[in-house]
């Protein structure tokens, strides 16, 4: 089956408003930011299982996409120590917001991959993840697509005397992921880190995977042992060269400096990010107005080669 | 031969690594601190990274637990619900000997808060929250690193992300966490402090320049200061490590 498709389509047949989203990566790495720039232009209403989230979920809390995002963790590492849109909502009152440990997210993920309704984990016991709730019982009635309870503590059945935190695992409606490859059938490989991308992918109800080099299936089929999902897991590809950056991709580019030092700046207002936002996403609806706008000899320069997987001595001040 | 007080905590960070024994670490001070021990009196310290990159040997200084610049010697990249398997497991055999975490406040009991400063659901000040600290304040010993300021070492922090010792040496069992880990040590550009018999922190030692009453000073809580020594200063060996081989470029110290 021929699953390409643009950007938009593959938004606009996946993507409903009031989903509940899953993105791919790890803070600057291996991010989906192409497909989130197209989330940002089509202006969806989600629920955002946050992971280790980045500068793509802060540009779509920014933008108002966000309802509520289930969060352990948000930075451009090195560059926004605290994502500033992120910020600004919450020390406002304008996002609903549930705080977890990073494990507990990864263990969360992988038990919706098992197909599991929730995992018992001994993280957040004698913290304030456990004492404060984010979102209290009766604020999560309005929201049907929130579990009813942030957590249940429980004596472990097969332990007495020991605690357990029950957590409940997510119902992802969407995982947006990048890959290095893809076939048109859907087939996906990962090169270097996975982070928890397999998992929200198999998770996931549906899944868009963008990709940097689209093969065909015949050649993903000669070596399944390197493939990272099967396209039975997959709705739609999508062909973007360089769809991760300004995030790194393994064995093809560095991230970005420039950018990351801009969104920085930029992020501090939401008049400035309107601003960033403008020039980034809204008056770059083709993926290739976006890479012009960036510059191919600029881009070229984070290439990066055989054998080391970021460009040595790039600049990042 | 000078030195500068960053400098000087990434040193006083290198000596709590052991060699031959593994490490969680994060991206920052302790990562400059972990690579300047493998490069000098550890160099068979294992180094692994919340998001799975495991045993590298970073050549130039990695921006997050993310970043490939961690790739490079590693021995696997693993998908991140691996890591956190692993750390569990192998903490509770004793295959991990510490983890480093950082914060914005901290307890007499070295409860850390990564989180908001002021009212959790309207805070002055909110940060990126807890990452994977939290599992290893959870499964590990751990080692802090903070700044040495009266605002940040308080009695009674404003949210705990990473349990500490709790409220004394009962506090852990009590709430189902492992007893008998817990934090080690209090890494400051100040000195370096310890955890008594009752949990709570002393002033283990103090940097040369630094007195032990402004270590005290600068401390929110009452600090006992009575069993403090003089920290060694580094050896010009170490800091042309540090400055020349580790963070020549200078981007963290």
């Amino acid at each position: 089956m021929n699953k390409l498709m643009t950007a938009q389509e593959a938004v606009s047949s996946f993507l409903r408003n009031g989903d509940c989203l899953a993105v791919g990566g790890f803070v600057t790495n291996r991010r989906p930011y192409a497909l989130i720039r197209e989330i940002i232009r089509q202006k969806k209403l989600l629920y955002v299982e946050g992971g280790p989230s980045g500068g793509d979920i802060d540009m779509l809390i920014g933008a108002g996409c966000v309802t509520a995002i289930s969060i352990s963790y948000i930075a451009n590492s090195g560059f926004s120590m605290v994502c500033r849109r992120f910020r600004d909502a919450v020390e406002n009152g304008n996002l609903l917001f549930e705080d977890f440990s990073l494990d507990v997210h990864t263990i969360a993920y992988h038990g919706a991959a098992l197909g599991l309704s929730y995992v018992p984990v001994k993280n957040m016991l004698g913290s304030d993840m456990i004492a404060k709730w984010g979102i209290s019982e009766e604020e999560r009635k309005k929201h049907p697509k929130l579990p009813a309870k942030k957590y249940i503590l429980q004596e472990d059945p097969f332990n007495p005397g020991r605690t357990l935190c029950l957590v409940p695992t997510p119902q992802i409606d969407v995982a947006v992921i990048h890959a290095q490859k893809a076939s048109p059938d859907g087939i996906c490989r990962i090169e270097g880190p996975i982070f928890q991308d397999t998992d929200i992918a198999i998770a996931a109800k549906h899944t868009i995977v963008s990709c940097d080099e689209l093969v065909s299936d015949e050649e993903m089929r000669r070596r399944p042992d390197l493939n990272t999902l099967t396209g039975l897991c997959v709705d739609a590809v999508v062909h973007l060269p360089y769809g991760a950056h300004p995030s790194q991709c393994f064995g093809l580019y560095d991230y970005d400096a420039r950018f990351y030092i801009q969104y920085e700046k930029a992020s501090r207002t939401q008049e400035d990010f309107d601003v960033f936002l403008k020039e980034n996403v809204h008056d770059c609806p083709a993926h290739g107005d976006y890479l012009n706008k960036w510059g191919a000899a600029d881009l070229l320069k984070l290439r990066t080669s055989e054998g080391c997987a970021y460009v040595p001595g790039l600049k990042r001040k | 031969m000078e030195w500068n007080s960053k400098q000087m905590m990434a040193v006083a960070l290198s000596r709590q690594i052991e060699d031959n024994k593994t490490y969680i670490i994060g991206t920052g001070l302790p990562l400059i601190g972990a690579t300047l021990a493998k490069n000098t009196h550890a160099p068979h310290a294992h180094l692994v990274f919340e998001s799975g990159l495991f045993e590298g040997n970073p050549q130039e200084v990695p921006t997050s637990v993310s970043d490939l610049r961690i790739c490079c010697g590693a021995s696997v990249l693993w998908p991140q619900y691996r890591y956190f398997g692993f750390q569990a497991v192998a903490a509770g055999r004793g295959g991990i000997d510490a983890g480093f975490l950082g914060g914005a406040q901290i307890d007499p009991y070295g409860n850390l808060n990564a989180t908001s400063i002021g009212d959790y659901y309207k805070p002055e000040t909110r940060f990126t929250g807890s990452g994977g600290a939290n599992g290893i304040a959870s499964y590990c010993d751990t080692i802090i690193i903070m700044k040495h300021e009266k605002r940040r070492f308080v009695d009674k922090i404003d949210y705990v992300t990473s349990p500490g010792w709790i409220d004394g040496p009962k506090g852990r069992e009590r709430i189902g966490l492992l007893p008998d880990k817990g934090p080690r040590a209090v890494v400051t550009e100040l000195g370096i402090l310890r955890f008594g018999e009752d949990k709570r922190m002393y002033l283990a030692e103090y940097y040369p320049g630094v007195t032990p009453a402004r270590v005290a000073e600068n401390t929110g809580f009452d600090l006992d200061v009575s069993r403090a020594v003089e920290a060694e200063p580094p050896s010009p060996e170490t800091l042309a490590v540090l400055s020349e081989k580790v963070d020549p470029m200078r981007l963290m110290t």
